[in-house]
């Protein structure tokens, strides 16, 4: 499996326009900008939306209007960030897929993709008891901390990408070599 | 006045010392600082998007304000922590970088906008303030928060 993700970056990366972002001083550091500057949309808005949820702001506004509110600038927001995010993987493809905050970054957004559909089905489920109440129930709650923490983590690990820590240059245990997905044999 | 003595005393400090002998806590002072940019960006966008009437049009847009605005002092208090332990690690390299003064700059006439300003204006009942006011008001934090953000950004590709 790693073999063949490592093929795929290299590819990628023999690509000119890879190169040509990557070795672009303004036009990749614009990208990662832009990738950075959005998280004050897209996460901005998803905050309020868990801090709704927590019971912890605009108490008096009902919990789906807010949500239902929200969710449009967040998915621009989102949308945003998945197309710098997906330019930003293109441009250096071979160190950020044996990265293991990377890594973990992707795992951490699934896991908050599914957190979210799955408070999103609750709400659609269960709102009407609870939708004006300034403290929704416990479930909801906890989703929405859940939320947080996952989101927290993802902007620790796609942060942390930027060190080499655990690059596969190094000499390292065969558990971080294998969850980096380091291939024996290739010069990093 | 020469700044450079003060940039030099930061880096020798406490903090300084901290963020930069261990890479694990200045990491977790970037990620911090991202979060609470997030959070600032919530709460600056949430109250300006309302004033320019493009969400929560059906929510007091003075309701929107001062509930966002208690989690913008949150957010605030966030980035000056992490913000000036970061700074103080790399503080003489911060001295030479024209971008960290721009933030600077950005980030008192972000905050002096915002509490002398947009926030005694919001505190009054919005009908009485021209609706090109409210607006004026809208897009100029924008841009103000934006830049803070953007030139924080590029401190790091100077």
């Amino acid at each position: 499996m790693n073999e063949l993700v490592w093929t795929f970056a290299e590819w990628l990366y023999a690509q000119p326009w890879s190169r040509g972002i990557h070795e672009s001083f303004y036009v990749y550091n614009w990208i990662e900008s832009t990738h950075v500057v959005t998280l004050m949309l897209s996460l901005g808005m998803l905050f309020l939306i868990d801090l709704r949820l927590l019971g912890l702001t605009m108490t008096n506004v009902p919990a789906s209007t807010i949500a239902q509110r929200l969710n449009i600038p967040m998915w621009i927001g989102f949308t945003i960030m998945i197309v710098t995010g997906l330019l930003l993987f293109y441009a250096v493809p071979t160190r950020t897929a044996t990265s293991v905050w990377f890594r973990i970054k992707m795992v951490l957004l699934f896991a908050a993709a599914i957190n979210a559909w799955l408070l999103h089905r609750k709400m659609q489920e269960s709102a009407g008891t609870w939708d004006k109440d300034p403290v929704p129930p416990k479930r909801i709650r906890i989703a929405a901390a859940l939320s947080l923490a996952f989101w927290a983590g993802i902007i620790t690990t796609g942060r942390l990408i930027a060190y080499d820590w655990y690059d596969c240059y190094r000499i390292q245990s065969d558990f971080i070599n294998v969850v980096a997905g380091c291939v024996a044999g290739t010069e990093y | 006045m020469e700044l450079l003595p003060f940039f030099e005393w930061a880096e020798a400090s406490f903090l300084g010392s901290i963020g930069k002998t261990y890479g694990g806590w200045y990491a977790i002072g970037q990620s911090l600082h991202l979060f609470s940019l997030a959070l600032l960006g919530g709460a600056v966008l949430v109250t300006d998007l309302r004033l320019l009437g493009i969400i929560l049009k059906d929510v007091p847009s003075e309701m929107v304000a001062d509930n966002a605005h208690k989690w913008f002092k949150v957010a605030l208090a966030g980035i000056l922590a992490t913000g000036i332990f970061m700074a103080a690690a790399v503080a003489v390299r911060m001295y030479y970088n024209d971008f960290f003064f721009a933030k600077m700059v950005a980030l008192a006439v972000g905050i002096i906008f915002v509490f002398a300003i947009k926030r005694p204006l919001l505190k009054r009942s919005h009908a009485d303030i021209q609706p090109w006011v409210l607006k004026a008001l809208a897009v100029a934090s924008i841009c103000l928060w934006f830049s803070v953000a953007a030139t924080g950004r590029w401190i790091g590709f100077s």
